[in-house]
């Protein structure tokens, strides 16, 4: 069995926050000094679904990364923790493309890896949380796409995913090959360990340009138009009243003048 | 980001590559044998290697004059504890900033991703465990089970809070030092707490690899911890933890209301106030052995910017002034006064004391993630406290004891390595 695993190299979404800074001008995130890029969490959770796929059955897992500049320190963890191949797709190209765009380059790299039996990816990014490239890439290879998947079975070549609901999960079974994308419910990615780290130090790592892909067009679907922070601002209004029990009417009188409440214990709409 | 590349860029630019960043300043030299003061230079023998070096590659790194970077490039970088000593030298003629860009080197290149793979074990740990010894959280408090103390996480107050650190946590010789620790100061009648399981790291590890947003977030942390726990003081045995709470977290920004003291203080001042009296004799000769975090770098640093001025056509003037830290204002005496007021003992000095002090080699993660380096380092340090012909060699830091301890295993030989605490506790 072969698995592939999609992983998203993203600024730190827990860098300290007086670290996040915009340049509105350019439209873009600034990279923070003294605080690496990291895996995306999802996509290590992905990652971790594709080796305890391995664990249990076998496999080749080969994870791939797409970007513009990608450390290597960072993505190299990916081998430590158990994977058998990194594939790094790096170009100036590949700078900025929107998640359709990100779908068709990572559907090349597959195509041209072939065989694959499973391409798991996290069910969205921590940096734009667009949650489109996984079910994207299923379309462009024509293959069945399962998301928001907790647990990952296989039996008899074929797949079975408990995926999140609203209110529990739903367990759907599909046809191999297929493109899974993973939820935090799946698990932490295990812990990497020192001897795991030297194992990586001999483990293949390539590199693939645009040039060496197949690629079709790829043109951006999606533009943007503005980046700010958005400003919070919280204002504090103190409900008085003679008695508790007046102060408390009042102050579901005025949740329900804001819509926060409704008449009969409805949800309201939210603001 | 507490300070960029770019704000060390004049001091880069103005090294003369003078090379004195390399030894002791002259005057303060003893011997030819104990003539170098940075491990990284007298080990590797190749100009990068010294501070100075590290100023050219900061500045071409600022510049953008490397294409790429090599991992031997972050060899070099690495193989350097960050100790200082290249810093106090410098200051003694140039006044030049050298440990800082070393510092803001590494987080500039962290930022870009660029990071030795075993700082990621450290990292992950301290992100999942709060700890960087790859321990679980769980077990940080474990040290003090069966101590009566009070455990501030549980929402007891006390005035001064005991911050153990990581490693007097979890390695399980050094925290009996930590359980002494405690002991004595509830026998001196200190009101006393620790925070168990939830203690959390200092940070500093992070801070000195590079990692500036991880270490800021532990540190935030720790001064909201202690702010809201209403404590007056901190005490820490750890040096590292020391240094880091007082060179580097008044820079945050944040209110510390709160006062942060050393063991060594702590206990010196108990000493003098006679609410501890050492009776038993210690018949010993030892020497001491400075902590870097607890000597030249446990200055509150200040920030500088502003304009240097070249006045007479070679002196340059600041405006406004600039507060140098030469390592003079380190915790130099209160080890020292309480090794000497232990009976019997004899304290004899290295050849390279205070400031100008040589690096145990545990430093800067480069006990977790080089080694052989820690213990040639190590072992050079060894050589020099039995050229006193001392019996022991005390130090107050537990990276220190733990490397010491470790390069003496590796060596052979009888010199002892003794903890200050172990020291009073047997004098007691």
């Amino acid at each position: 069995m072969q698995i592939v695993v999609c992983v998203k190299q993203v600024l730190d979404p827990e860098m300290p926050r007086s670290a996040f800074k915009i340049d509105p001008e350019g439209k873009r995130v600034i990279p923070p000094k003294g605080t690496p890029p990291v895996i995306s969490p999802f996509d290590e959770n992905a990652l971790e679904a594709a080796l305890r796929l391995k664990d249990r059955h076998g496999a080749k897992v080969i994870v791939i990364s797409m970007g513009s500049t990608l450390a290597q320190a960072v993505l190299r963890k990916t081998l430590a923790a158990g994977a058998d191949e990194l594939i790094l797709l790096e170009d100036p190209a590949f700078q900025d493309v929107d998640s359709f765009a990100s779908a068709s380059i990572l559907a090349s790299a597959i195509r041209k890896i072939g065989d694959v039996d499973i391409i798991f990816t996290g069910r969205q990014a921590a940096d734009w949380d667009s949650g489109i490239t996984g079910c994207a890439m299923a379309e462009e290879l024509g293959v069945p796409c399962i998301t928001v998947a907790r647990k990952v079975e296989i039996a008899d070549g074929q797949v079975m995913v408990e995926r999140e609901t609203e209110d529990g999960f739903e367990i759907v079974q599909t046809s191999l090959p297929c493109v899974i994308t993973a939820d935090s419910g799946l698990g932490e990615l295990r812990m990497v360990t020192l001897p795991g780290l030297s194992a990586a130090r001999k483990k293949p790592l390539r590199v693939w340009k645009a040039a060496d892909l197949d690629l079709h067009p790829f043109p951006s679907r999606s533009r943007l138009v503005d980046l700010y922070v958005p400003k919070h601002e919280a204002v504090c209004e103190m409900i008085e009243g003679r008695t508790p029990e007046e102060a408390g009417a009042r102050l579901a009188d005025r949740l329900h003048e804001e819509g926060l409440l409704q008449p009969g214990g409805g949800r309201g709409e939210r603001r | 980001m507490i300070l960029e590349i770019k704000d060390y860029l004049d001091d880069m630019r103005r090294c003369a590559r003078c090379s004195l960043c390399k030894w002791p300043p002259l005057a303060q030299m003893k011997s030819w044998r104990f003539s170098n003061n940075c491990p990284s230079i007298a080990r590797y023998n190749f100009h990068t290697y010294s501070g100075g070096g590290r100023m050219a590659l900061g500045l071409a790194l600022a510049e953008g004059r490397l294409d790429t970077i090599t991992d031997e490039m972050l060899n070099i970088v690495y193989r350097c504890t960050a100790c200082g000593a290249c810093d106090s030298s410098c200051k003694y003629n140039a006044e030049l900033e050298l440990l800082w860009p070393i510092y803001s080197t590494r987080a500039h290149l962290a930022g870009m991703g660029y990071y030795l793979p075993e700082h990621s074990l450290i990292i992950d740990s301290l992100r999942k465990e709060d700890n960087t010894l790859m321990k679980p959280k769980a077990d940080r408090g474990k040290w003090a089970e069966g101590l009566d103390v009070k455990d501030l996480s549980k929402g007891e107050k006390a005035e001064v809070v005991y911050h153990a650190g990581c490693l007097y946590c979890y390695d399980p010789e050094l925290s009996a030092v930590a359980r002494d620790t405690v002991l004595l100061l509830k026998q001196a009648g200190v009101d006393v707490g620790i925070r168990g399981s939830q203690e959390t790291c200092c940070g500093s590890t992070a801070f000195q690899l590079g990692f500036q947003g991880e270490f800021t977030k532990f540190a935030e942390s720790n001064i909201d911890d202690w702010n809201a726990a209403g404590v007056a003081k901190v005490v820490t045995s750890c040096a590292c933890g020391f240094g880091i709470m007082k060179s580097v977290y008044p820079l945050l920004g944040k209110e510390m209301k709160f006062e942060v003291l050393h063991i060594t203080q702590y206990l010196d001042d108990l000493l003098k106030q006679n609410k501890l009296k050492l009776s038993r004799s210690f018949p010993a000769r030892v020497t001491y052995h400075d902590p870097c975090n607890l000597g030249r770098k446990s200055e509150t640093y200040v920030p500088w910017k502003g304009e240097g001025k070249k006045v007479l056509g070679q002196f340059i003037l600041r405006e406004p002034e600039k507060v140098v830290h030469r390592g003079w204002n380190g915790i130099y005496e209160p080890p020292r006064d309480i090794i000497r007021s232990v009976p019997g003992i004899q304290l004899v000095e290295m050849e390279r004391i205070m400031e100008y002090s040589w690096c145990c080699g545990a430093g800067s993660g480069v006990k977790q993630t080089m080694n052989d380096l820690a213990l040639w380092i190590a072992s050079e340090r060894i050589e020099e406290a039995k050229s006193t012909g001392s019996e022991a060699i005390v130090t107050a830091c537990p990276w220190c004891e733990q490397n010491l301890k470790e390069a003496v295993k590796a060596a052979g030989g009888n010199l002892m390595v003794y903890d200050i605490v172990e020291l009073v506790r047997r004098a007691l």
